[in-house]
């Protein structure tokens, strides 16, 4: 069971690297969310595999692992949070650079670099 | 004996459902049937877990239940009202 | 604790004179007054103590694993260093107010003034090694706050750069040689680290020690090469100037060494390197100080010559050197600070500070010059004034050195050169300036200034007098006491001003008459030193050095950096696996551990199987993106499967309401993106990304499998045992969260907190073009809110708002918890706004979602605050068991409190955020938008 669990976590990681490598915000975005699955099953199974056994008192022992389990809940949340940022962004940049592209720098658009004011000063 | 024997039996069937609305998943043809096959999907979860739950004799999953078919029922809606509209929120 | 209240006092007073900023001008004047007042009132008190022999010691414990203590200590060094620091200080405080223009509501001066003075108060009387390093670093800050205190002058930013820079650096070595004086002496006490002289001086370590503490105490002194700094640094406001070059920042140093003294002095080294740096850099200061044309930059380098002058001293290693050190920090001190506000005087009467434009001023302001004159001397070293009796002192000190056996006779030659100099110097500053023939094109005709601008100066003026007139009644007990913390015991010495025609004295008459015959001689002096004098400065080099390190970052960072993410993520990706395939290919590695692995079920095979094949079809319908987005449900759908197989029933609710969630969220994205048309892709990054892409997946298999077939010792035994007799809870999961891992759980909704505020930030004002149909070219449906799912809905609300709440109450026991009831909560309100629209939900919902996020964020804080208040531990649970009908035992912790806060929180801010993207392109704040006729 632990092999197959490990086969779907690396095709997990696979695709989702795969898909942060593209070009397209939108898939960035999906990669991300593929990549989040990934960690969260990773760690919740560095916690080892048990059937049946949740950490419940009530429920009797023995219990499986809760450490992972309550560091993967928090893990949701927040890699949501972090899912919507990225996707905000990209909102944002296709507003502001009209593109959806990653590497869309909007060099055209504005041309003024921030260092050329600094480095005038140390003339 | 008779309960142990009709779960696996419904245990079954429910797996070849949920194989069935995969693969009306996979070939559509229509993102519409897509929706309705996902939405179908969970509902067949929905009994898994809870044939399930009295398979290992626990109410644990049932609450997994209970959010799986609220949840089920507004992303279905949700892939709806996108479809019909575009913009979800108006 | 009356010790940490003088540090205290100006370090919060500091926030005082901000907030009395709009009553006026004097107002922030007043607080920063009473504020040091306060502090010196309570050094006064204490003083009879100390003066009578008594050291007063506090000790509290911070952090012991460290050895960092709250330790103070007033002794006689402290007590001088205090009293010059806050004297001098209130006398500067007087002298700003007058100095800064009128429009500079003073309010950030006077705040920036008082952190610097505690900063200051915290360096000469901190007891710990560490706690002085700290308040070390706060004067290399708050300086270079004041000295940057315009900011809009681009000197004024360069001199308080190259300050930070030197005197930052400076600490940074001096951390370094603390840490191994404290490993040598075994403890930062200051206390400890003084009493173990011996032991530190013989320890191998010794001269690493030395030489990193000796960098941070050169470099705050200004000592040679270091110096650059503070002719730089000129460029603050001159009280400040007055009050960093005087009494305080370039004091810090050679407090440092007084401080150290009984640790490191009386050896070879440390005579050579201190006694060597110093007298060095009082040649070299007093040299240049005749050059400099500049007011202030005249008396900068007077300032560093008079730094060596005291750092020789010390590096003397004799009793009556380190008296006559101590002696010199206060004088030089006192003439120092009178004369950098009568030059403030100057510049603001005349509107320049350059010596060749200012002359024959006696005429305009009698007062002032007689003042400045007075002031001058006694740096100079004239009898009948402080600066007089301490040159004396030293004199005498360098003709009794015999730290170079044959050549002794060079110190005195070179002490007495400096002498020429310095009387040199300050001859220029009185006669260039008060006489010498008319003012030269002046911006500003001068005149006195007003009364109370005088007045510090008078002060400082009348004191240089008193001691150099009566020392024996006015410093020697101070002197005394201040000595004796550093030597353990008050040498013999005699403070008169006659000691009958000794070799000090002739030295004192060559130095004198020398000086006026060099100042005499200057023109050819200039003449020959444009000549000859290198026209190298550390200065340039340090800005040269600035320059090319920013080129060459500059450079690399254009060699490496194509602008492209998509790089960086293949660099961060490849990086990586290389690193984490290292140790696995060279180590012993083996896959499977020992653990018996679980059998094989049909049911965890197929969900396995289907999340994989899914998985993969996400990564190939990408481009159809609605139907990536069915597909990823799938995916998210099988990973809560496997959360629930795997007795993981938490997870898997929080799993699937995420997972609703996110999908809403991505089709509300998905409305205004297109997408753009496909780029061609080279083949070559094609083959890259999938070879990076496999071998990743492969590696993180590996590491999973093998780590899943091992058993390692885990705390959660203890989580399990606790649980329920600390946390009062039986799910184990949720007790972790709100109780014993309380701390992060408040910093992770804290975090989402952020996210929100961040996404709304990014939404502001965002337009995107909407599209009038799906890809397919099928135009949009002219139902809104189709009647059916409208009524579908609403029932749905009140059932997932009670199934929150259920799920909130129970989940200390059961499945559940804040998290997830908050995300329930949040997909019932989500369905209303699908099926009803904005408007709709809007006209009967009003509550804020920011107040939602604020006031649960403040209710999972002060539940933790509330354990404080019974002397427990921040975030230590209480519990209650109320039984409740039908939902069974309640456990009524104060967890519940922490766990509805977390509810909050997580509601609110996926409604933000859902909401701020529902919201776009629509009008914000209004109710009724003009889309939403219902």
């Amino acid at each position: 069971m632990e092999l197959l669990l490990a086969i779907a976590i690396g095709v997990l990681v696979a695709g989702g690297l795969y898909l942060v490598l593209r070009a397209q915000t939108f898939s960035v975005v999906l990669g991300l969310v593929l990549l989040s699955y990934a960690t969260n099953l990773f760690l919740f199974a560095s916690g080892g595999l048990a059937r049946n056994r949740p950490a419940l008192i009530a429920a009797g022992p023995p219990y499986t692992d809760p450490l992972p389990q309550a560091l993967v809940l928090t893990a949701i949340v927040i890699g949501f949070a972090m899912t919507a940022f990225v996707v905000v962004l990209a909102l944002r940049a296709r507003a502001e650079l009209g593109s959806e592209h990653v590497d869309e720098t909007g060099a055209t658009l504005d041309d003024e670099s921030p260092d050329d004011a600094d480095k005038e000063e140390d003339r | 004996m008779i309960l142990s024997l009709s779960i696996y039996a419904a245990l079954a069937m429910l797996a070849v459902a949920i194989l069935l609305n995969l693969w009306r998943l996979a070939i559509g043809p229509d993102d519409t049937d897509r929706v309705l096959a996902l939405d179908t999907l969970f509902i067949n979860t929905i009994a898994l877990l809870v044939v399930l739950g009295i398979h290992f004799d626990t109410t644990v999953y049932f609450e997994s239940a209970l959010v799986l078919a609220l949840i089920g029922f507004i992303g279905t809606a949700a892939f709806c009202k996108y479809q019909l509209r575009g913009d979800l929120i108006e | 604790m009356p010790i940490a209240a003088i540090i205290l006092l100006p370090l919060l007073g500091a926030a005082l004179p901000p907030l009395v900023a709009r009553h006026g001008r004097p107002a922030p004047a007043w607080a920063a007054a009473l504020v040091t007042s306060a502090a010196l009132a309570i050094t006064l008190w204490l003083t009879p103590q100390v003066l009578a022999g008594g050291e007063i010691h506090s000790h509290r414990d911070w952090i012991p694993l460290l050895g960092l203590s709250l330790s103070f200590r007033l002794d006689g060094l402290a007590l001088l260093f205090v009293l010059l620091i806050t004297g001098i200080g209130l006398l500067v405080f007087l002298y700003a107010f007058y100095y800064l223009p009128a429009k500079d509501g003073l309010g950030r001066f006077y705040a920036l003034l008082l952190l610097f003075q505690g900063a200051m108060l915290g360096i000469v009387l901190s007891d710990n090694l560490l706690l002085l390093l700290i308040f070390w670093e706060l004067t290399s800050l708050s300086s270079f706050l004041l000295i940057a205190y315009n900011p809009q002058t681009r000197v004024a930013r360069q001199g308080a750069r190259m300050a930070l820079a030197i005197t930052a650096g400076g600490g940074l070595a001096l951390l370094a040689g603390f840490l191994l004086l404290g490993a040598i002496v075994g403890s930062f006490e200051l206390s400890v680290v003084l009493a173990s002289g011996d032991l530190v001086r013989e320890h191998p370590l010794h001269l690493p020690a030395l030489l990193l503490i000796l960098a941070g105490a050169f470099t705050k002194s200004a000592q040679f090469p270091f110096h650059f700094w503070l002719p730089n640094a000129m460029s603050a406001p001159t009280p400040v100037s007055a009050y960093l070059h005087s009494a305080t920042m370039v004091k810090a140093g050679v407090f440092l060494l007084a401080r150290l003294f009984p640790v490191f002095s009386g050896t070879e080294t440390w005579f050579y390197l201190v006694g060597g740096v110093g007298m060095f850099t009082l040649l070299f200061g007093a040299y240049i100080a005749i050059f400099k044309h500049d007011l202030k930059g005249l008396l900068a380098y007077s300032t560093i010559s008079h730094l060596g002058l005291i750092t020789f001293l010390f590096g003397l290693g004799t009793p009556l050197g380190a008296v006559a050190a101590l002696f010199h920090v206060g004088n030089h001190a006192v003439f120092k600070a009178s004369l950098f506000m009568a030059a403030g005087i100057i510049d603001h009467e005349t509107g320049t500070r350059d010596m060749r434009q200012i002359n024959g001023l006696w005429r305009f302001m009698p007062y002032t010059a007689t003042l400045a004159m007075v002031a001058a001397a006694a740096m100079a070293g004239v009898p009948l004034l402080n600066g007089f009796l301490s040159k004396e002192m030293f004199f005498a000190e360098t003709v009794h050195t015999d730290w170079l056996g044959p050549l002794n006779w060079l110190i005195p030659t070179a002490a007495t050169l400096a002498g020429i100099f310095a009387v040199a110097y300050s001859m220029r500053f009185i006669h260039d300036v008060f006489f010498n023939g008319a003012p030269i094109d002046l911006p500003r005709t001068p005149h006195e200034p007003p009364f109370w601008m005088k007045i510090p100066v008078a002060v400082l003026v009348a004191a240089c007098l008193l001691i150099g007139i009566v020392p024996a009644q006015t410093v020697r007990p101070i002197l005394d006491v201040g000595v004796d913390s550093l030597l353990g015991f008050s040498p013999d010495f005699s403070l008169a001003i006659w000691h009958g025609l000794s070799l000090p004295f002739l030295m004192s008459l060559i130095a004198l008459l020398g000086g006026l015959a060099l100042y005499s001689q200057r023109q050819r002096l200039f003449a020959a030193h444009d000549r000859y004098f290198p026209r190298t400065s550390g200065a340039a080099a340090f800005q040269y050095t600035v320059l090319r390190v920013r080129q060459l970052a500059n450079d690399l960072i254009a060699r490496i950096d194509n602008e492209s993410l998509r790089r960086y993520v293949a660099w961060l990706i490849g990086t990586t696996i290389v690193l984490a395939a290292t140790p696995l290919l060279l180590g012993d590695f083996h896959l499977a551990g020992e653990r018996a692995p679980t059998p094989l079920d049909g049911i965890a095979a197929t969900i396995l199987l289907v999340l994989a094949v899914a998985t993969l079809a996400t990564v190939r319908v990408r481009r159809q993106r609605l139907r990536a987005l069915i597909v990823i449900s799938l995916v998210g759908l099988m990973v809560t499967l496997t959360f629930i197989h795997f007795s993981a029933p938490d997870l898997a609710l929080t799993q699937l309401s995420v997972e609703l969630i996110t999908t809403v969220l991505m089709l509300l994205a998905l409305f205004f993106l297109p997408g753009d048309p496909a780029l061609s892709v080279s083949r070559w990054r094609h083959r890259r990304d999938l070879t990076l892409a496999a071998v990743a997946g492969l590696g993180t298999a590996i590491v999973a499998f093998a780590l899943m077939t091992r058993t390692t010792p885990s705390i959660s035994d203890y989580f399990l045992a606790f649980s329920k007799p600390f946390g009062g809870g039986q799910n184990v999961v949720n007790v972790i969260l709100v109780d014993f891992r309380g701390l992060d759980t408040l910093g992770e909704i804290t975090v989402l907190a952020i996210a929100a505020t961040a996404i709304v930030a990014l939404l502001w004002r965002l337009r995107l073009p909407i599209r009038a149909g799906d890809p397919t070219g099928r135009p949009w449906a002219d139902d809104r809110h189709p009647l059916i799912m409208a009524a579908m809905s609403r029932p749905l609300l009140p059932l997932a708002l009670t199934v929150a709440v259920f799920i909130l109450l129970r989940g200390h026991n059961s499945p559940g918890g804040g998290f997830i009831a908050g995300l329930v909560a949040a997909v019932g309100l989500i369905l209303q706004l699908l099926a009803s629209g904005l408007a709709w939900t809007e006209a009967r919902l009003r509550v804020s979602y920011f107040a939602l996020v604020g006031v649960g964020l403040l209710l999972a804080a002060a539940t933790g605050l509330g354990s404080l208040a019974f002397d427990r531990p921040f975030l230590t649970s209480a519990t209650l068991h109320p039984h409740v009908s039908i939902l069974g035992d309640l456990e009524l912790a104060s967890a519940l409190a922490f766990d509805i806060g977390v509810f909050l929180v997580v509601l609110g801010t996926v409604m933000l955020i859902l909401e701020g993207l529902g919201r776009l392109n629509r009008p914000g704040a209004a109710n009724m938008s003009p889309r939403g006729e219902d």
